[in-house]
C-alpha cells in the first residue's frame, strides 16, 4: 500500500504540472497574429495574373522580397518603380521578388501592373486570406525572406525607395542556406 | 513533527496524527480536546489525514501544501479577486477589429484615460488569460484533488470498519448523550431499543450489550463527488485553449454574399436580411421616435466545399448543407459548428446593375447588359457593338499624380472604362467611362471625362449609359444592392458537453451533502448503566428527535433538547 500511495501520489502532482504548464505556457507563449524578424512565413497557394498556381514551396531556398500591395494604397502605388527596378538588378542574382496583391479584382491589378511596368510575378490573394495568415495590419508591408527561409526584415508602411530597398537586399542574399 | 507514541491502550497502533483511536475510538490528545468532558472533534471520524507524516519529503511538501484547506481557501479568494478585477474594464478578448497590442493600449488610453492605461500595463485587460489567473485556477484544481485524496481514503476506511464497542470517553463526549439505568436485561433491552431504530431506518449492528446503529452514511460522499464535478469542470475550461476544441470569430456579409469561414472548410452566404421595426404604437412614450428593433434575421446558406477548394485557379464547388433563418437565440447549427446573429450595420452596397446602351442624338437603345461589382465580365456583346472592359476602379478617385485609381476595395462609387467596337465607330474602337452611382460628383466626373476623350479623338461621343429606372414592389428592377450587413458569430466549443457533465456531477454532490445527513448512535450498558453516545454532521435536532423517540419506545421518556451535550455544558 506504502509503495502504491507514492506512486498515485507522483502521477497526481506529474499530472497537474503538465496540465499547468501547458494552460500557463499557453497563455506566455501565444505570440501575436503578425509575423515579425524571425518567423517563418505561412505557406500559400496563389494563382498569378496568368491564372497559373503558385506555392510558396517555389521560392523556399531562395532570398524573396514578399510585398503586400493594393491599387487602393498610395505608398504602395508609389512604391512599385522602385520594386521594380530592385528587382532587375537582382534578379539575375538569384533575388525572387513576389508582389502579393490584396485581394482585388484581377482586371484592377493587371491594368495597374501594365501601367507602372511591373513585370515581377504578381500573385493575387482571395478573400483576405494571406494577408491573415501574415497578420497583416497596415498597407504596404513587405517581408525579406534570407534562403533558409527565415524573415529578416519586415518593413510596415512606405514607399520604400532605393536606399531603403538596397542594404535589405544586400542582407538577405549573403545568408547562404 | 514531535515524535508521538500513537499506541492506543486498547492496543491498536494508529498513524501520526489521529485524533481519536481508529479501533475503539478513545481521545489520544486530552489536552487538546479542551476539558476532559468536552464534546469530542469528529471531524473525519477523527483519523489521520494521509499526508501527515512524520519526516516529509520535498514531494511531501508540496503535496502537504495542497492538501490544506486553509491554502484552498486562499487560492479561491485570490481567484475571486482575480476575477473581480478583471471585470473593471471591458476585456480585450471581446473586442471583435482589434487584435494588436497596440491597438489595445490607444483603446484604453482613449477610453478609460490613466486607469485604462495602468489597466492595460498591468495586463488586467486579459485576466482571464493571464499566466496567474491559470495558474491559480491550476492551483486550485490540483488543491480539489489532493484536498479530496487526502481526506476521502482515510475515511472511507474508518466508516468501513468501525468498531461496535467504542471507548467510554468516545460514546460520552459525543454532542447528543443520554446516561441512565437499565433495569431487567441488558441484552434484551439491547434488542428491543434496535428494533425501534430500525423502524426509523437505521442499519443497526449488534455486540451483546453494545449497539452502533447508522444512517446515510452516503451523504459523507456528497462533498467529494462535487468536487469530481468540478475538476472535470476545470479541465473542460482549459481544454478550450486547445485550438481543434474552440473557435469564436466574426464574419460580416452583405446580402447575397458568400465566404468561406475562415480556417474551414464550409462556405456561408447570406441569402437576404430583414429588420423590422416596432410600430410607433408599440413602442413606450420615452422611445416615441426612435427605431427600435423588433426582429432582425439573416436567411442563411451554409455550403461545404467538395471540389478545387485548394485551388486558386478555380473557383471552388459547393454543396449545400444547411439552411436556417438565424435570429438571436436561433443559430444555424451543423455539425460542432453554430452560427449567430450577432448584429447588422445599414450599409447600402452595390452588387451589379443592367445597363442600357443609348445612341445620344437618337435615344435608341441597342441592347441591355449586366455589370457586377464583383469580378466584372470582361467583354459584352450588345446589339452590333462588342464592349471591351478596360479597367475597373471600385471605388473612384484620383491619386496624387492624378491619375484614375480606387481608394478602397469595396465598391461604394465603382466606375467601368470600356473600349468599344462596331459600325461606324473608330477603327480603333472608341472609349468610354461609365458611373453606376446617381450622385453629382460621380456623374461629374463622368461628363468630364467622357468629353476629354472626345476632344482627344477617343472617342465620338455616339453613346450613353441608361439604367431604365422600373419600378416593382418597391424595389428597383435593374439595380440590384445590398441594404443591410449581417455579423455573424461562428463558434464551436467541444469542451460544453463536459462542462454540463462536470456541473451535473457536482449538482448531484451538492445535493447529496445538503438534504441527508449521516446519522449514527453508538451505546453500551455497563452493569445496569446505559450510556448512549450520537453524532451527526449537521442537523443535530433531526438526531436527538430520533434517539430520544427510540428511547421513549424502549421505555426511557426525555425530552429530546435534555440529550443536547453542547446544551447541557453551558
Amino acid at each position: 500500500m506504502g509503495k502504491h500511495r507514492k506512486l498515485v501520489q507522483y502521477l497526481i502532482l506529474a499530472f497537474v504540472l503538465l496540465v499547468g504548464g501547458y494552460a500557463i505556457g499557453n497563455s506566455l507563449f501565444t505570440s501575436s497574429a503578425v509575423l515579425a524578424k524571425g518567423d517563418k512565413p505561412p505557406a500559400f497557394k496563389l494563382a498569378d495574373l496568368d491564372n497559373v498556381a503558385h506555392d510558396w514551396s517555389e521560392y523556399e531556398g531562395k532570398p524573396v522580397i514578399l510585398n503586400f500591395w493594393g491599387t487602393f494604397c498610395p505608398p504602395c502605388r508609389a512604391e512599385m518603380p522602385a520594386l521594380q527596378e530592385q528587382y532587375e538588378k537582382w534578379h539575375d542574382q538569384g533575388l525572387e521578388l513576389v508582389g502579393i496583391n490584396l485581394s482585388e479584382d484581377q482586371i484592377t491589378v493587371e491594368r495597374f501592373a501594365a501601367e507602372v511596368g511591373a513585370n515581377f510575378p504578381i500573385l493575387l490573394d482571395r478573400d483576405k486570406k494571406t494577408e491573415r495568415a501574415f497578420g497583416l495590419k497596415q498597407y504596404p508591408t513587405t517581408f525579406f525572406i534570407s534562403a533558409d527561409g527565415t524573415i529578416l526584415d519586415v518593413v510596415v508602411g512606405g514607399p520604400l525607395d532605393e536606399e531603403d530597398l538596397a542594404p535589405r537586399i544586400e542582407r538577405i542574399m549573403n545568408v547562404r542556406k | 513533527m514531535l515524535i508521538q507514541n500513537t499506541k492506543c491502550e486498547c492496543g491498536h497502533q494508529n498513524p501520526v496524527g489521529t485524533v481519536l483511536c481508529e479501533s475503539c475510538g478513545k481521545p489520544l490528545f486530552e489536552e487538546a480536546a479542551g476539558a476532559a468532558d468536552a464534546p469530542l472533534e469528529m471531524r473525519y471520524d477523527g483519523v489521520a489525514r494521509r499526508s501527515q507524516k512524520q519526516n516529509p519529503q520535498l514531494v511531501d511538501r508540496v503535496w502537504n501544501f495542497f492538501s490544506s484547506v486553509k491554502i484552498a481557501i486562499y487560492l479561491i479568494i485570490l481567484t475571486l479577486i482575480g476575477a473581480a478585477i478583471g471585470t473593471i474594464f471591458q476585456q480585450e478578448s471581446t473586442f471583435i477589429n482589434m487584435t494588436t497590442d497596440e491597438e489595445f493600449a490607444k483603446y484604453y488610453k482613449e477610453t478609460y484615460g490613466t486607469a485604462g492605461v495602468i489597466y492595460h500595463a498591468l495586463g488586467l485587460s486579459h485576466t482571464y488569460e493571464s499566466w496567474w489567473f491559470r495558474g491559480l485556477l491550476v492551483m486550485i484544481g490540483a488543491s480539489l484533488v489532493i484536498c479530496s485524496l487526502d481526506r476521502v481514503l482515510p475515511l472511507y476506511r474508518a466508516l468501513n470498519k468501525q468498531q461496535i464497542r467504542k471507548h467510554l470517553q468516545f460514546i460520552t463526549r459525543q454532542q447528543v448523550t443520554y446516561s441512565g439505568p437499565v433495569a431487567g436485561d441488558a441484552t434484551a433491552w439491547v434488542d428491543s431499543f434496535k428494533q425501534q431504530l430500525k423502524r426509523r431506518g437505521y442499519r443497526v449492528h449488534q455486540d451483546g450489550t453494545a449497539l452502533l446503529a447508522e444512517k446515510n452514511r452516503f451523504s459523507r460522499w456528497g462533498p467529494y463527488i462535487n468536487h469530481i464535478g468540478l475538476i472535470l469542470f476545470l479541465l473542460a475550461v482549459l481544454g478550450r485553449s486547445v485550438p481543434a476544441w474552440h473557435m469564436d470569430q466574426y464574419l460580416a456579409l452583405y446580402e447575397g454574399e458568400t465566404r468561406q469561414i475562415p480556417n474551414t472548410n464550409y462556405y456561408l452566404k447570406n441569402e437576404d436580411f430583414t429588420l423590422e421595426l416596432y410600430d410607433e404604437s408599440e413602442l413606450a412614450s420615452n422611445q416615441k421616435g426612435k427605431a427600435v428593433p423588433k426582429l432582425f434575421e439573416t436567411k442563411a446558406t451554409m455550403y461545404e466545399c467538395v471540389d478545387a477548394c485548394n485551388d486558386p485557379t478555380r473557383d471552388p464547388v459547393l454543396k449545400q448543407v444547411e439552411q436556417h433563418p438565424i435570429q438571436v437565440n436561433s443559430p444555424l447549427s451543423y455539425g460542432d459548428l453554430k452560427i449567430y446573429q450577432n448584429s447588422y450595420q445599414a450599409r447600402v452596397r452595390f452588387i451589379s446593375v443592367n445597363v442600357t446602351l443609348t445612341d445620344t442624338v437618337t435615344g435608341k437603345a441597342y441592347g441591355t447588359f449586366t455589370l457586377k461589382a464583383d469580378n466584372p465580365d470582361r467583354v459584352y456583346e450588345v446589339g452590333p457593338y462588342t464592349l471591351r472592359l478596360n479597367d475597373y476602379f471600385p471605388d473612384f478617385g484620383l491619386d496624387s499624380e492624378s491619375r484614375p485609381m480606387t481608394k478602397t476595395r469595396d465598391p461604394n462609387n465603382p466606375a467601368f472604362a470600356f473600349t468599344i467596337k462596331g459600325p461606324e465607330l473608330l477603327p480603333d474602337g472608341e472609349t468610354y467611362l461609365y458611373f453606376p452611382m446617381p450622385n453629382e460628383e460621380s456623374k461629374a466626373y463622368q461628363a468630364i471625362l467622357n468629353d476629354y476623350y472626345v476632344k482627344n479623338g477617343q472617342s465620338s461621343g455616339k453613346f450613353v449609359f441608361k439604367v431604365e429606372n422600373a419600378m416593382s414592389g418597391g424595389k428597383m428592377v435593374n439595380v440590384t444592392f445590398s441594404e443591410y450587413t449581417t455579423f455573424l458569430n461562428i463558434r464551436k466549443d467541444l469542451a460544453m458537453p463536459y462542462i454540463w457533465v462536470g456541473a451535473a456531477i457536482s449538482m448531484i454532490g451538492l445535493i447529496m451533502g445538503f438534504y441527508w445527513q449521516h446519522r449514527r448512535v453508538w451505546l453500551r450498558i455497563d452493569d445496569g448503566t446505559l450510556s448512549l453516545g450520537a453524532h451527526t454532521n449537521k442537523n443535530s435536532y433531526g438526531l436527538r428527535a430520533d434517539v430520544a423517540w427510540a428511547l421513549a419506545k424502549a421505555g426511557i421518556e426525555v425530552p429530546p433538547k435534555s440529550l443536547d451535550n453542547r446544551r447541557n455544558l453551558r
